[in-house]
């Protein structure tokens, strides 16, 4: 009787999780010789897009996988240390494969069906991956299994298991305590009242209703674990950057010597760019003195850029500006993050089309910007906007290249608008109206709500009105004497309280 | 005594051909021809029949001496701003405007209204006269940018030589605008001209034309 009812559960089992966990007895030929799925090998590369996994597999379909992970699980490492200490470890992972990802709070996992081969065996590299953690002092527990959550989950349990093998997978993780999946703590707890403490009891409980009653995730996880599912990863990318120091034989006192003694630098840093197909946006130069700390030079440039030329360019404008507060005894070039270089700046042949002095849009833009500040060197764009102090503002963001955008819909022909606008309206006396009124009344959701009628105005008064004190309105007695009239300004009457102010200039 | 001889002998023999052959003779018909530069139209047929070539010149510095803004001294400009920004072919990229030390905002919707590609144009705010001056040679000799507008209080006659050398460098139009007290200065600008008020309209006086005839300008409505 109880023999029955386990084969049963068995039986519900096999056909809840397809054919990976098999009754003893069944042979391999009895199997349906399902196709394997295709399934795109996992790119290690940031980009990696797969169809959303949905649907449950077919349940007959045969779990496979091309992947053998490694997990190590760094027990002491704590909340704090495991951010940039998980990143340096994975720099050493790095010598066994080329995909290493990091499994927050305290994992890696290392794809590593391909250096098998290079390192003889599976058990060898293994071991060598496991030495390599103990070479660092670091406690940790490691497993290897054919899908990434089985890797953690046994890694966690302890076991040093070296799983080839699909099929013997759930055989293995049926004995992991359901503690080592690192689900959130409620889960956990339901279903230990459920008298489910390892992952086999789990298994044997129908899909359908564990992804009802429990959580849909914990079905997905099952399936990743037991390699019926996908689960793409990111591979870890180092962040790499230019950083190279000089030191001096003697201090350097100007600034000239200094530029020179920067080239070397320079180059080897634009070659390092040119190498990695990157361009940076932002340096660092930093001189050490003897005593006093480090100057600091930031340079921005306006597109990213691997060019010697531009490079050099800015830092010299940048140099000149600064005064040095103590003789130089070396430096150090630090680059931002490196970042994608298009093609079209590597154009072979854009240094003999244009001449010698002559260089492009960006470059112009980043060296004014060197010497004048960021904020300095701006440009103007349109917003669709009726109160007119708000339909322009400023532009950092230059676009350096490609065709402008044409904003036609915005262009109001109607009225006209003056080339200057006065930051802030002026008040004065009544004009000699010309044209209008445009009445402009906007804005009132924001509480900057105006409600104006612009007029095109000729000045009657011989001066230009100058800036009043506030809610003193310029009076006729302050002008000077009347000339000759010329100057047509752009006037408008605030319509409550009747005043006229002057808020632009024709030029 | 020989000498002296050889020198007599020299004069003598100087003809005019060799006279005008020497670089530093300057000739008056040559540059009335026309230029081989092109030309920008100002908008203003009365303006541009007294300009060589029937427009501002490209690749050269022009300056306008007046005392306050709002004569149209932009708007003598801005058709030909306009022009340069249209007329690149196909491909290649709009040219650059760089305004320095605009006296007031730049007005975007009314530059848009004009018909100019504001995302072609680049306003500078340095902080003294020095680096206005020196951002200006910059931009115009890039190379990218076709006209630079600078607003200067005053400046010294170096200054503007080097502004002229990087606008013929660059092949770009730099037009100076400086208060009208530096009228009787020398000036090695290509095109000066003063604006001042009129009973209507903004007085044009071309006070220095290269291969042109200067004197004021009757203009139909600025």
């Amino acid at each position: 009787m109880r023999r029955s009812a386990k084969s049963r559960t068995a039986d519900l089992f096999a056909a809840e999780y397809g054919s990976a966990v098999r009754r003893p007895d069944a042979s391999p030929a009895s199997l349906p010789a399902a196709p394997l799925a295709p399934l795109a090998p996992l790119a290690p590369l940031a980009s990696v897009s797969i169809a959303p996994q949905t649907t449950a597999p077919h349940p007959l379909s045969r779990p496979h996988s091309r992947h053998l992970w490694y997990a190590a699980v760094f027990p002491e490492m704590t909340q704090e240390s495991a951010a940039a200490g998980l990143q340096k470890l994975c720099l050493h992972a790095q010598a066994f494969t080329s995909f290493v990802s990091i499994e927050p709070p305290n994992a890696l996992l290392l794809e590593i069906r391909g250096s098998v081969k290079l390192f003889g065996s599976l058990q060898r590299l293994h071991a060598d991956i496991d030495a390599c953690w103990r070479q660092l002092a670091l406690p940790v527990r490691s497993a290897t299994a054919p899908s990434t959550l089985a890797a953690l989950w046994l890694a966690r349990a302890g076991d040093a298991l070296q799983i080839e093998d699909v099929e013997t997978l759930p055989g293995h993780l049926a004995k992991v305590p359901i503690a080592c999946t690192a689900w959130d703590g409620e889960l956990l707890q339901t279903l230990r009242a459920m008298g489910v403490t390892r992952l086999g009891e789990l298994m044997r409980l129908p899909r359908a209703g564990l992804a009802r009653r429990l959580n849909p995730g914990v079905v997905q996880e099952l399936d990743i674990a037991l390699a019926r599912q996908p689960a793409p990863r990111r591979a870890f990318v180092p962040r790499e950057r230019f950083r190279e120091r000089c030191d001096f034989e003697t201090e350097i006192e100007h600034v000239a010597y200094l530029e020179k003694a920067l080239e070397p630098l320079i180059e080897r840093c634009a070659q390092f760019l040119l190498k990695r197909q990157a361009g940076v946006q932002a340096l660092q130069l930093r001189l050490k003195h003897r005593e006093v700390p480090a100057t600091r030079v930031q340079l921005g440039m306006a597109s990213i850029t691997s060019d010697q030329r531009r490079l050099t360019d800015v830092l010299r404008q940048k140099l000149t500006g600064l005064e040095l507060k103590a003789p130089v005894r070396g430096m150090e070039l630090i680059s931002g993050s490196l970042r994608g270089l298009s093609a079209s700046s590597l154009d072979a042949f854009a240094g003999l089309t244009r001449a010698g002095s002559r260089d492009s849009a960006p470059q112009l833009v980043e060296r004014l910007r060197a010497r004048l500040g960021e904020e300095a060197v701006y440009g103007v764009c349109l917003i669709a906007e009726h109160r007119p102090e708000a339909a322009w503002r400023r532009v950092h963001e230059l676009r350096l290249s490609g065709a402008p955008q044409v904003a036609e819909g915005m262009i109001d022909q109607g009225m006209p608008r003056p080339v200057w606008l006065l930051s802030e309206p002026l008040p004065l006396t009544k004009p000699q109206l010309l044209q209008g009124p445009e009445r402009i009344e906007s804005g009132w959701w924001d509480g900057k709500g105006v409600a104006r009628d612009y007029y095109v105005a000729r000045q009657c008064g011989g001066r230009k009105p100058e800036p009043t004190p506030a809610g003193l309105p310029q009076g006729e007695g302050q002008d000077g004497p009347s000339q000759a009239q010329g100057i047509r300004l752009w006037v408008f009457q605030e319509r409550q309280s009747k005043r006229w102010y002057l808020h632009g200039i024709f030029a | 005594m020989s000498c002296v001889a050889a020198k007599t002998w020299m004069l003598r023999e100087t003809s005019l051909t060799d006279i005008l052959a020497d670089a530093r003779v300057w000739k008056l018909k040559d540059a009335s021809a026309a230029p081989a530069r092109p030309v920008w139209s100002t908008g203003k047929s009365s303006l541009d029949a007294r300009l060589p070539g029937g427009g501002w010149p490209t690749a050269s510095l022009v300056e306008v001496l007046l005392d306050e803004t709002g004569l149209g001294e932009v708007q003598l400009f801005l058709p030909a701003l306009v022009a340069c920004q249209r007329s690149t072919q196909a491909g290649s990229e709009a040219p650059w405007l760089v305004w320095i030390a605009p006296p007031h905002e730049p007005y975007a919707p009314a530059l848009a209204q004009q018909g100019i590609e504001l995302g072609r144009l680049l306003v500078v705010r340095p902080s003294t006269a020095t680096e206005a001056l020196w951002a200006a040679e910059q931009a115009l000799s890039s190379g990218v940018c076709a006209a630079v507008l600078l607003w200067l209080k005053g400046t010294d006659d170096r200054w503007l030589r080097r502004l002229k050398l990087a606008a013929e460098a660059g092949g770009s139009l730099g037009v100076l605008f400086r208060p009208a007290r530096h009228r009787f200065e020398s000036s090695p600008a290509n095109l000066r001209l003063s604006l001042s008020r009129g009973e209507h309209e903004a007085h044009v006086d071309l006070l220095k034309v290269q291969g042109g005839r200067p004197g004021p300008v009757n203009l139909d409505g600025l």
